[in-house]
């Protein structure tokens, strides 16, 4: 085989190694069989093997060498103590060692609350909360039971003491039927009561189980407001209730018609109704109905129907204390009474007495009366629950009227302001009135003028236009407001009525105003102060002004005059026409201004006209010639030295730090590379 | 390797003095053999083996897979070795050694001193095979473990240092027959 025999040394060193799988033998020794060569290094290498064995082992370390080692390392490591090995031992306890990471991270935790300033204690403290608000809970829940349990006895006696009195005394229309069921419902809850330990809804199911339909009315009532299914049980207490409902609805008398159906179907009346009609003639009112208490809460459920429901509130108020003192203090005062009538009738003692007697007789029946009629109004309180129904029509807000309300700028030039002031002024009549003028006069001689006036609305458009006659208009500007009145938003229905019109003008002199269109152009000629007289007379003639002029003359003999003209847009174009009599016109260029949106007077509109006259001057500047040139010539290009110069400058001066690195990092590198070489 | 030298290994990672100094008892001597074929000298490979035991108690941490952990005691022995052998290349050689070639000696002992020089002209990976093998008998696998190499790559290497002894100690060899 090929492969043994390039690789036999490989097979050879194995096979003396004892390395060789027995396939892997046979095989070799196959070769070994066939190929002398081999053979050869096989005997050599037995040999080889022999010789290593016997050689090597003379430098095999003595068996006492484990423990030299060991003993060695003992002595370099000493042992640690007892409770630090402990330490040790226990901590490579994988359990000990997720205890010990948990606790550090809990430590931490503690550490970072103390800083963060968290008080640790939360999750205790609220667990005691609980369990207080728990044991707090229980006994309220128990107590109204045990509390009803022994005082509706006594309660439910006087109260049907009391309705038997009444009853003789003022039965109201609808009594009759109301009070038998007030008296099952005061019932009903004593015999609920002995097992009222059962939670809250248990007692209402039970209420339901006593089947009657009045009671299934009531238990619907008591599911849609679980806090007052205790309301029943305590219906023999004193209870005022009232009820505020705001609505908003679309007719006020058809909803009025509708609660007092209401009312009728809850066996209960309208007891008061008040309306008031606004400036927009919608209706806004309030109704006070009566309805039995326990018929209240499917009473406002009626009135929701009946438009949106703004606002609503629901109050009871406990009378039962002073209903029952009152009822006591009376029976009092009845004795009483009844004593003195007996020492009345037996007629002992003297006159003045008896007088006293009488008298005293009188203040106690005033009081029996006083006491009886506050017991009524309470009775009839506690009968009736007041209900009071703020309604409003929808769209309360709506305006009653627009106002329109327009306000005035007026700008004018004029050549004579003054003038122009009077003739303003002398606008004024009752219809027109002018309520501020003002007339200016600064220093320089420049007048203005403001005013403000009043103008009736009818009278306005015509006032205007006659004032904008005056002058020349610069700016006109109106603005129109509408002001809801009675309310805001929109309307369909409301009237708008034109206000006043406030108008504020501006005089102000024509000299002030911009010119519609600017020209500047230039003249070339040869006699320049000539030519601006001759232009100043043109411009007279064209009905123009000479607003400003300047002449110079430089040493090089060349003269410059500026002239500013300001002509009427009429005249303009003779006026540029004349000026090519004067020499050569230039660089004309125009600039117009047009103010959109306003209408001007273009034909007496100012255009300035700004006009250059200049010579060419006659001396041949030194500038120029062979000398001169070369002269520029070589300034330049020892100018154009410099700067390369410089710019070289720069570059070295941005790269040699560069270089120098680079060089100083070779050489170190290089420095390194040597010394390694020459070490090993 | 098995589970519970593995355990040991991890154990002596993590601290446990007891399972390090059964791995003293267990792997000094490979460890001494790789440190002899780097010096070819017996004190200065003990020196080295308990320097590098004490080193790797110290740095025991750094083995993460505890199954690495005989190659890693090898490295450091091997290092350490290494050092030794730098810092004895500085100064010159003894003279004495030049000397006994020049006094009368046995065959064998010509032998003797002709192999170690051609173990000495080995290259550092074969003398290290060579002395595991025939120090402790080692079979290939073990070796194979220690020095981090494939079967393949230990016979070759093996087969080559057998070689190559073989062919330079052939002439004593012959006169030795």
């Amino acid at each position: 085989m090929a492969t043994i025999h390039n690789e036999i040394d490989d097979w050879l060193a194995a096979d003396v190694h004892g390395d060789l799988s027995k396939d892997e033998r046979s095989a070799l020794h196959a070769h070994l069989v066939e190929c002398a060569t081999c053979r050869k290094a096989n005997e050599e290498n037995k040999v080889m093997n022999k010789i290593l064995e016997e050689t090597l082992a003379q430098e095999k370390p003595d068996p006492a060498f484990e423990q030299r080692m060991l003993a060695g390392f003992r002595g370099r490591i000493p042992q640690r103590s007892g409770l630090a090995r402990l330490l040790v031992d226990l901590m490579r306890l994988r359990p000990v060692q997720i205890t010990a990471v948990a606790a550090i991270l809990l430590a931490l935790v503690q550490v970072g609350r103390v800083i963060t300033g968290e008080r640790s204690t939360i999750p205790r403290s609220r667990e005691y909360y609980a369990n207080e608000k728990f044991f707090r809970q229980q006994p309220s829940q128990v107590a109204p039971g045990i509390g009803l349990a022994g005082g509706l006895d006594k309660s439910d006696e006087l109260a049907a003491g009391r309705s038997r009195d009444l009853s003789l005394q003022a039965p109201p229309p609808s009594l009759p039927a109301s009070r038998s069921d007030f008296h099952e419902n005061a019932k009903m809850p004593a015999t609920i009561v002995a097992p009222a330990k059962a939670a809250q809804p248990e007692a209402a199911e039970m209420l339901g189980r006593s089947a009657s339909p009045e009671n299934l009315a009531r238990v619907e009532v008591a599911e849609q407001k679980p806090a007052d299914a205790s309301a029943p049980v305590l219906a023999n207490r004193k209870l005022i209730r009232n009820a505020t409902v705001q609505l908003e609805i679309v007719s006020f008398d058809d909803a009025l018609q509708r609660i007092t159906a209401f009312a009728n179907e809850e066996h209960g009346y309208v007891a008061t109704t008040s309306s008031e009609k606004q400036a927009n003639g919608k209706l806004r009112g309030e109704v006070v109905v009566k309805v039995l208490p326990e018929k209240l809460d499917r009473f406002l459920q009626k009135l929701r129907g009946l438009g949106e429901l703004k606002n609503q509130t629901l109050g009871t108020e406990d009378v039962t204390k002073g209903y029952f003192d009152t009822d006591a203090r009376l029976k009092n005062a009845r004795v009483m009474e009844q004593r003195l009538i007996d020492m009345l009738k037996t007629r002992t003692g003297k006159v003045a007495d008896l007088l006293q007697v009488e008298k005293e007789l009188g203040r106690v029946r005033e009081e029996i009366e006083k006491m009886q009629g506050d017991l009524q109004y309470w009775d009839s309180q506690v009968q009736f629950a007041t209900v009071t129904v703020s309604l409003a029509e929808k769209d309360m807000e709506e305006p009653a009227a627009f106002l329109l309300k327009e306000r005035g700028q007026l700008s004018l030039y004029a050549p004579d302001v003054e003038k122009i002031y009077n003739e303003a002024k002398a606008l004024a009549s009752p219809k027109v009135q002018i309520t501020n003028a003002q007339l200016n006069r600064d220093y320089s001689g420049r007048v203005s003028a403001t005013m403000s006036v009043l103008i009736a609305p009818e009278e306005s458009d015509a006032v205007i236009s006659r004032v904008k006659g005056l002058g020349r208009v610069e700016n006109f500007q109106m603005q129109t407001q509408r002001i809801a009145q009675g309310g805001n938003g929109m309307s369909e229905n409301a009237k708008t009525k034109r206000d006043k019109v406030e108008l504020n003008i501006t005089i102000s002199r024509e000299e002030q105003e911009q010119a519609l269109q600017q020209t500047s152009l230039r003249i070339r000629t040869s006699a320049v102060d000539e030519k601006a007289k001759e232009l100043r007379t043109l411009a007279e003639k064209q009905g123009g002004r000479v607003r400003n002029s300047t002449f110079n003359r430089d040493p090089d003999g060349r003269e410059l005059a500026n002239v500013w003209l300001r002509v009427p847009m009429k005249n303009y174009f003779a006026l540029m026409q004349s000026l090519n009599s004067l020499g050569k016109v230039e660089n004309v260029s125009v600039q117009r201004q047009d103010r959109t949106g306003t209408q001007i007077d273009e034909a007496s509109a100012p255009a300035d006209i700004s006009i250059q006259v200049y010579s060419q001057g006659n001396i041949i500047s030194h500038e120029s010639g062979l000398l001169a040139t070369l002269r520029r010539t070589l300034t330049q290009s020892a100018g154009a030295i410099m700067w390369s110069l410089r710019m070289i400058g720069v570059a070295v001066a941005f790269l040699a730090p560069w270089a120098i690195a680079i060089v100083a990092v070779v050489w170190i590198v290089r420095r390194i590379a040597q010394k390694r070489r020459s070490k090993s | 390797m098995d589970s519970s030298e593995r355990e040991q290994y991890r154990a002596a990672i993590h601290g446990d003095r007891e399972a390090f100094e059964m791995i003293i008892r267990t792997h000094s001597r490979t460890l001494f053999a790789i440190a002899y074929s780097i010096l070819q000298n017996r004190e200065e490979a003990e020196d080295v083996v308990q320097d590098a035991l004490v080193r790797a108690w110290k740095t025991r941490w750094r083995v993460r897979d505890p199954a690495k952990f005989p190659a890693w005691l090898a490295t450091v022995a091997r290092h350490r070795a290494h050092d030794i052998f730098r810092k004895r290349r500085a100064v010159p050689f003894p003279p004495e050694t030049i000397e006994t070639n020049e006094t009368e000696i046995t065959n064998t002992e010509a032998v003797d001193q002709q192999l170690h020089t051609a173990l000495a002209a080995l290259p550092e990976l074969h003398r290290a095979a060579l002395t595991l093998r025939y120090f402790e008998e080692l079979d290939y696998r073990t070796i194979e473990n220690t020095l981090g190499l494939s079967n393949g790559a230990l016979r070759g290497i093996l087969g080559r240092a057998l070689a190559a002894l073989r062919k330079q100690l052939r002439p004593a060899l012959a006169s030795l027959e």
